[in-house]
């Protein structure tokens, strides 16, 4: 029988064991000690979170292919565990072979979202990992990053060997091939290694830079320490989608994960353009799976996990041209089946309604609109193609077609937004209510339910709005409770809801994208004095952060508040996504006039993702 | 048609709540391509229900879970494709036809069997322990202990909710076996009883393995197993 890691009289004490001892459906089991390399992949936040992750997946089955690397998991422990982990020195532990993390080759750490970053910390204490990379020795794992929040690694660059810059089924061959050959030919030592690392196309090692800062605390140079580190890491990217690896046999967890169901990845990037979107430009070129593929694949896992839902993942699903065709598909696959699909981000059209109708409850259900900014002018600034037609004309196809609920998000603290652009919201909120008491009292179905939610926004790396200064929390409340004020005012108050972000947390969002490496050590200090699962509203502390902030001399001032200038380096400058800098500061002077830049199918902009040699940029020109 | 299934739960899979296995197994079932019955409406389920819920941390040599199929499957066809479909820690034992009229296992249930052990070190010694008990149990007519539920506390006879107490010795460690009521009617936990026992003792329960051996119900005025209910077929 399979041991565990913690003992009967732990598991009895903690909230949901079983988040802790693997086992579950389409786990990979293999022989540890036939593994030349143990990889310890590692999502820093609770279990029902990172098993929901469509990248660990996808990169759990790639290197379990392989014969000579056993791929683990790794989450965080919930706070209950952690404290009885750090009381009786349990080291932190993977689920499938229930071994020390410290006794792996590598510890990969996924960076989704910058509110995980005390726990990374909380990670590496728990696994009695040094903290500091500085710190440690040939015996400890190699630690690497990866995901979204790697497009500015500065700010954790201290904690990490290494990050990988870019989609990873490129180049983690290539890096367990150098590991295997140093370490067969016994010419393995940690900083020799990374040397040569640093030369695999993605491969960032920060330990090899030098940063040098200008008085006002800008930064003035970047620089790699020696002559064989190249200056500039170039994003990796899997061109022809259908030849990467795919999660045939995804892993079904016992405790309910967010997403409980089958995710199938369509396609990756967005031709949208949107200003303020990260994913919208990090992931450019977008690149299409085959339709014939998505169905194999789509039978495949729905087979071989016996999930009831089934959801697809892309940004805007809309724009992926063979939707009709997969859908069509999908329904007739799961009608009488008992199997659920659900379509997140579709633009709502007739075709798209007449999906919903068939694959939801119409009356349970509710539709959802990201205008993201109230008024036309602002929704020209940032880029957002939908209009006022657009929401009004959809929501009155919906309403008619049964439906009476209503989400809109929107964002508040965009650059140029006026008072009238906050007012807007509520103000377009209202219409579309109107718009259901057009329909004959006989008709409808009670009243209707318009939940518009706000965000603050926060500008980030690699986007045109990547020199925006934010607002301080009390500004952005203030703004809230202008679009609260406005919404009691409305005719058709009684059918709108109003729910608006937390603003600390924000900020500290905000100057965690945008940090440098000087914040490491106020995330360090965070984490000492406690903070862990800041992403979850019960633990985040503003307090405690903004005494982490004041004892290691990290100003929002500087990191959040300020306009940076355009010829300032920024922390992320030496990374190049593929799309170009010129390019996000025209989209940032077009913001500023209020021009719209079409979409990648109507017209090339020569963001410079077309270098990539495939995806959109490239469509019909074989 | 109904189907009562009978499986074992061991290991790590005791850790395992109740929900979440109902979870696993409508995923087992499905990936099974057992032909299952599905409830009408538009989100159809599973016809499925449990006998009883087993406490996390315990493991069990039986449990029943009922099901619907639409066709006859053989008896052995369904259990090996079940079987095919289940992580370490859970076998299926039985896949067996149910007469018709048969009550479903939840309804029948009216008794549980408990294997519990414990070192001895950690209590008294097993002689002793089980002088105590006979005060306890075999020679009492009534136990009373304090429950307390949301509503308040209340004081209960558990005596003739305990139907079989003994204890036993293998090795260093304590076997104790309780047939405890269980069920809608009268349902307590073996927790609760070690308890009641050990604080008569003036001690604490000791820490200690907890195994749900069977469930039963009544059939003229003896108990039957929820396993011998039905056919092969």
């Amino acid at each position: 029988m399979r041991k565990l890691a913690l003992s009967d009289e732990i598991l009895m004490r903690i909230d949901k064991p079983a988040r802790y001892i693997g086992n579950e459906w389409n786990m990979v089991k293999k022989d540890p000690s036939k593994a030349a390399i143990r990889f310890a992949m590692c999502f820093p936040d609770v279990y029902e979170i990172g098993m929901s992750h469509l990248g660990i997946q996808i990169l759990y089955e790639m290197f379990n292919r392989r014969d000579d690397v056993y791929c683990e998991r790794v989450y965080s422990p919930w706070p209950d565990l952690h404290a009885l982990m750090k009381e009786k020195h349990i080291p932190l532990f993977a689920l499938e072979s229930q071994d020390a993390v410290k006794e792996f080759d590598f510890l990969g750490i996924t960076l989704q979202y910058e509110m995980c970053y005390t726990n990374i910390l909380q990670v590496l204490d728990l696994s009695q990992i040094p903290i500091w990379q500085k710190d440690r020795g040939s015996s400890d794992p190699l630690v690497i990053g990866g995901g979204p929040c790697a497009y500015n690694p500065e700010p954790i660059a201290d904690f990490f060997d290494l990050f990988y810059i870019g989609e990873g089924e490129v180049s983690y061959p290539a890096l367990f091939t150098l590991y295997r050959t140093m370490k067969d030919s016994r010419t393995y030592d940690r900083a020799a290694f990374l040397r040569e690392a640093s030369k695999i196309p993605g491969i960032y090692v920060p330990s090899l830079y030098d940063v040098a800062y200008h008085n006002d605390g800008t930064i003035r140079s970047m620089r790699p320490k020696y002559e064989d580190v190249p200056a500039v890491i170039r994003r990796q990217v899997l061109i022809s989608m259908d030849k990467g690896p795919y999660p045939a046999r995804p892993l079904v967890p016992f405790v309910q994960a967010t997403q409980d169901r089958v995710v199938l990845e369509i396609q990756r990037g967005c031709i949208r353009g949107c200003r303020f979107c990260q994913a919208g430009m990090i992931y450019r070129p977008t690149r299409e799976k085959s339709p014939e593929l998505l169905k194999k694949t789509a039978a495949q896992m729905l087979r071989s996990t016996g999930q009831d839902e089934i959801s697809l993942s892309s940004l805007s699903s809309s724009d992926y041209s063979s939707l009709k065709e997969l859908l069509t598909f999908l329904i007739e696959e799961c009608r009488g089946k008992g199997v659920n699909i659900s379509l997140p981000s579709l633009r709502i059209d007739a075709f798209s309604l007449d999906v919903m109708g068939k694959v939801q409850d119409v009356r349970k259900s509710s539709l959802t609109f990201a205008p993201e900014a109230g008024s036309q002018r602002l929704r020209d600034v940032i880029n957002k193609g939908l209009t006022e037609e657009d929401i009004l004309g959809g929501a009155g196809m919906a309403f008619a077609g049964g439906w009476n609920k209503v989400k809109l998000y929107f964002m508040l603290g965009l650059p140029t937004e006026t008072e009238e652009d906050m007012r807007a919201i509520p103000i377009l909120a209202n219409e579309i209510a109107a718009k259901y008491y057009d329909i004959p009292k006989d008709r409808r179905q009670g009243r209707c339910q318009i939940t518009i939610s706000t965000s603050f926004f926060v500008p980030k790396p690699f986007t045109p709005f990547q020199w925006a200064p934010m607002y301080a929390p009390q500004e952005y409340l203030r703004r809230a409770a202008i679009v609260n004020e406005t919404t009691q005012q409305q005719l058709n108050r009684k059918s709108l809801r109003y729910h608006w972000h937390e603003a600390d947390i924000t900020v500290l969002e905000g100057l965690l994208a945008r940090g440098d490496r000087r914040v490491s050590k106020a995330i360090f200090r965070a984490y000492e004095k406690g903070q862990i699962f800041d992403a979850w509203s019960d633990f985040f502390d503003m307090d405690r952060w903004a005494e982490a902030l004041k004892e290691t001399g990290i100003s929002l001032d500087f990191y959040a508040y300020r306009q940076r200038s355009a010829d300032e380096i920024l922390p992320w400058d030496f990374i190049d996504t593929g799309v170009s800098r010129t390019f996000l500061r025209r989209e940032w002077e077009r913001a500023r006039a209020g021009e719209v830049t079409p979409n990648c199918r109507k017209q090339c902009s020569g963001c410079g993702a077309a270098s990539f040699g495939g995806g959109v940029c490239h469509e019909g020109k074989d | 048609m109904k189907v009562r299934i009978k499986f074992a739960k061991y290991g790590a899979m005791k850790y395992v709540g109740h929900l979440d296995l109902m979870r696993y197994f409508q995923k087992a079932i499905r990936r099974s391509d057992l032909p299952i019955r599905y409830s009408e409406g538009f989100n159809p389920h599973q016809i499925m229900s449990f006998a009883a819920p087993l406490g996390v941390g315990m493991t069990s040599g039986g449990e029943y879970m009922d099901i619907e199929l639409t066709e006859d499957v053989p008896s052995a066809d369904g259990l090996r494709r079940l079987q095919e479909q289940m992580v370490e820690g859970v076998e299926i034992l039985q896949f067996r036809y149910l007469p018709d009229g048969a009550k479903n296992a939840m309804a029948s249930v009216t008794a549980a069997k408990y294997e519990i052990r414990w070192n001895e070190r950690d209590t008294l010694p097993t002689e002793q322990l089980r002088r105590e008990k006979e005060a306890f149990y075999d020679n009492a007519a009534a136990i009373p202990a304090v429950k307390t539920t949301k509503k308040g506390e209340r004081t209960i006879d558990l005596r003739p909710l305990i139907r079989e107490f003994l204890i036993g010795q293998e090795g260093d460690g304590v076997v104790c076996r309780l047939t405890l009521s269980a069920g809608s009617a009268d349902n307590i936990k073996p927790q609760f009883v070690l308890d009641a026992f050990f604080s008569h003792l003036g001690m604490d329960a000791p820490a200690c393995g907890m195994k749900r051996v069977d469930l039963f119900t009544e059939k003229d005025a003896r108990l039957l197993s929820l396993g011998e209910i039905g056919n092969d077929r």
